[in-house]
């Protein structure tokens, strides 16, 4: 029972640090841009899919095709920002808001069609040769490519929390998402530092969609139950708090998977249950302040 | 050093300004004067290009700022500190000085400058490594002067830096004011605290329903009858 209740959090941290790295992103465009983007979800998409092209067009290793990703759907993120979203990023904080949305579940439409065309709605995974080892701890099994997950996401979080403190230009991000009026008077380049934000936040989605292109399966239409993921965690910790967003995917990850012994297909409810909570009693998150 | 010709300036529909001129030479302080909603903060808020003016033009050491970006505008030596401060509240107040130098104007000369303002203000070096929004009214009001001067502005917009402030607290930092006048940096400022302001300006430009409507040297406007009943209270005359 002990071992079976182990194992039971091990893979509930597999997931969850997922859960946090997925939400990452989208606490980071919120909380500088103030944009929900709803199609979160589908840039991780995408970054599964790229990442299973690498491997399976040209034999690319996941996990050396893994900064490929980040750096591509860096790219991409910027391309979207310049083309669609820096339109509504001018205007006044609830316009934008509300505009953005629009946009946002807009992609939600298309993206899924277009992920059709290029990879058809068949299940797809990244299986390299090594992808089911493990090793056995105290009886409680290890699988390699989520232990590796696990710390790839604590490594990629821990980067942007040193880039957010310690960098020059991550201060200046953190100086926007308080306040964008200080921020322009200070002679920051508001619409620039929105552009990066932008392709930072996409590029932390691609990461995750490889990881979960390797432990889970890839299909076009994936995106919103991760956008929706994403955003449980990131109410859970509060906005703004990059390594609380982590933990709150760590707990969401072991609170689902502690639950489907009792609640079996029903898990998903526990996680909309958390958030609902969460919003009546402390909606400025975990790790929020008020 | 400073010329705002003819600016009419707009809040979507609302028109804010009306066809307003100003002038600010080098090493003056000058204040502009005026009732709540006249237009005080919309004219520095033009001049800093947060709303630029949909006619006239605004010039500053013979350049045009009003088709600038504001964060150009800092680069061309002018900073506005706003009525809210325009500081970061969540984060310290040494890494809200180091962004007040985010500028290239600033950062090349950070470490001098900050030497200056933990100079012209003691208490915000004992506090650098505490949360902004943890600090008194009158220090958060030195800190976002101080996270000004780090930008290096020749010229520098406060909007009224007494508000809200003990007396005591407000006589220091006008003492700071002057201060950063001396070093030659040009001041204009808004001020609700009409009395004070009138003690340390130079000249006043008086702002009625988004208009100029009287230019005067300050220590004039202290004697005029009108000034005294609208904006000092009687017992002054």
């Amino acid at each position: 029972m002990v071992q079976f209740l182990a194992q039971t959090f091990v893979n509930g941290i597999n997931v969850g640090a997922l859960y946090g790295l997925a939400a990452v992103g989208l606490s980071l465009i919120f909380g500088v841009m103030r944009i929900l983007n709803v199609a979160h979800g589908e840039f991780l998409m995408v970054g599964g899919y790229i990442g299973f092209w690498l491997f399976k067009l040209y034999g690319v290793d996941p996990f050396v095709g893994l900064p490929l990703v980040g750096i591509f759907l860096f790219l991409i993120g910027i391309v979207f920002y310049k083309v669609v979203f820096s339109r509504v990023a001018k205007f006044h904080e609830e316009v934008k808001l509300k505009n953005s949305l629009l946009i946002a579940f807009g992609l939600y439409l298309i993206f899924p069609q277009i992920a059709m065309v290029l990879w058809t709605a068949d299940e797809r995974a990244i299986s390299p040769a090594y992808s089911g080892q493990a090793f056995d701890l105290l009886g409680v099994r290890f699988g390699y490519v989520p232990l590796a997950g696990v710390c790839i996401a604590i490594i990629v979080i821990l980067a942007m929390y040193l880039f957010l403190t310690k960098t020059y230009f991550g201060k200046s991000l953190r100086g926007t998402a308080e306040s964008w009026k200080a921020a322009k008077l200070s002679g920051i380049h508001i619409e620039w530092t929105f552009m990066i934000t932008f392709g930072l936040g996409i590029s932390l989605a691609g990461i995750a969609g490889v990881l979960i292109a390797l432990t889970q399966e890839l299909t076009p239409f994936m995106g919103m139950p991760w956008t929706l993921k994403a955003l449980i965690v990131v109410v859970l910790a509060g906005m703004g708090s990059i390594v609380g967003a982590f933990v709150a995917g760590l707990i969401l990850g072991i609170v689902e998977a502690v639950s489907a012994i009792f609640m079996g297909p029903y898990t998903i409810a526990i996680g909309l249950l958390i958030f609902l909570i969460i919003l009546v009693l402390r909606p400025q998150g975990l790790f929020g302040r008020a | 050093m400073l010329e705002v010709n003819h600016i009419d300036t707009y809040y979507g529909e609302l028109k804010a300004l009306w066809d307003v001129s100003l002038t600010l030479d080098k090493g003056e302080i000058v204040a502009l004067i005026g009732a709540n909603g006249s237009g005080k903060s919309t004219l520095l808020e033009a001049i800093a290009g947060l709303l630029p003016p949909t006619t006239g033009e605004i010039l500053f050491e013979g350049v045009r700022l009003d088709k600038e970006p504001s964060h150009r505008i800092v680069e061309f030596g002018v900073c506005l500190v706003p009525e809210d401060r325009g500081i970061f509240p969540g984060m310290n107040v040494s890494e809200n000085l180091e962004l007040g130098a985010f500028s290239k104007r600033g950062r090349k000369e950070k470490e001098e400058t900050l030497h200056v303002v933990y100079g012209l203000f003691p208490i915000l070096k004992n506090r650098r490594n505490q949360l902004t929004r943890t600090l008194s009214g009158g220090e958060q009001q030195m800190l976002a002067i101080g996270k000004g001067l780090l930008s290096r502005p020749k010229l520098l917009m406060l909007d009224e830096p007494s508000l809200g402030l003990a007396p005591l607290v407000t006589k220091n930092i006008f003492e700071a004011i002057c201060q950063i006048n001396q070093t030659g940096v040009s001041i204009l400022l808004v001020e609700q605290n009409v009395h004070i302001a009138l003690r340390v300006a130079k000249r006043a430009y008086i702002i009625e329903n988004g208009r100029i409507v009287q230019h005067e040297q300050a220590k004039n406007l202290l004697r005029d009858r009108r000034v005294i009943q609208a904006y000092l209270g009687t017992h002054y005359a």
